[in-house]
């Protein structure tokens, strides 16, 4: 499983957030991502898995310490999305704005209110 | 770290517009007000090829033109609820992909817009699918967001 919805859910956790952004500084041993934690081993294991899984991490098949690397392309791949989509929906009320300011100004301006 | 975050399959955009909720509603649901904003930035969706029928079970279809290249996007979604002037709701059949739109009345000319995507990574679950949307994402437009929890 390599899609969006597991980086999504990968993403959705404050602790695997944070070995994410650890990772982006350079590949890390489990007992370096643990550190940081107040957490066992078995707990920040079953995080990286769910990582390793997402395909946002690696990890060496053959290396005594398995270090962990973060897969740079699925975390662009999902920040890509969701920032595309902000952007969409930004820049689609912006006309939105811009098309309400301009029906309510009413035909050239001459309904201006001075009732009050 | 907030306690309410967003699951990891929704995206939560909100706007607030100056104007009455009736008539922001009006601008969501009737086609001659779709076609001024519906398309983002270097796109437009043209009047003609706007349907909206706006009750349960009815359909929302567009279609998005590049200024640029005049390439097109069309996607056709299914009403789920039609609550005027409160709530919009719809699923798109193919990707399983809810998107609810509610409008809040703030006083003083002001509305807030909420737009609450649910089921979000059903389309990008092969990286073939995943390719396709993030292109056709250039022309077409649902969907908005952050990061779950930030």
């Amino acid at each position: 499983m390599n899609g969006l919805d597991a980086t999504f859910t990968a993403l959705a956790d404050p602790t695997r957030r944070a070995i994410v952004a650890r990772l982006a500084q350079g590949d890390a041993t489990v007992n370096e991502l643990a550190a940081p934690f107040d957490m066992s081993l078995p707990a920040i294991s079953k995080h990286l898995k769910v990582l390793e899984r997402s395909g946002l991490i690696s990890r060496s098949r053959h290396a005594q310490f398995r270090p962990c690397h973060l897969e740079r392309e699925a975390l662009d791949a999902a920040a890509g999305w969701i920032e595309e989509n902000r952007r969409t929906w930004a820049e689609r009320f912006d006309k939105l704005d811009e098309h309400l300011r301009q029906i309510q100004r009413g035909p050239a301006g001459d309904e201006e209110r001075k009732d009050r | 770290m907030r306690d309410h975050r967003p699951g990891a399959d929704e995206l939560i955009f909100t706007r607030v517009v100056e104007a009455p909720r009736e008539l922001v509603f009006r601008c969501m649901t009737e086609p001659e007000h779709l076609t001024h904003f519906w398309g983002p930035a270097g796109v437009s969706a043209p009047l003609d090829q706007i349907t909206v029928d706006a009750r349960p079970g009815g359909v929302f279809e567009t279609v998005m033109v590049s200024d640029a290249d005049g390439s097109e996007y069309r996607t056709r979604v299914i009403y789920d609820e039609v609550v005027a002037p409160d709530r919009l709701a719809w699923t798109d059949p193919d990707t399983g992909m809810t998107t609810t739109s509610t409008f809040t009345d703030l006083g003083g000319n002001r509305t807030e817009i909420r737009i609450h995507q649910a089921k979000v990574p059903e389309p990008f679950r092969s990286p073939q699918a995943q390719a396709g949307f993030l292109t056709s994402l250039d022309c077409f437009a649902a969907y908005l967001g952050q990061l779950p929890g930030r």
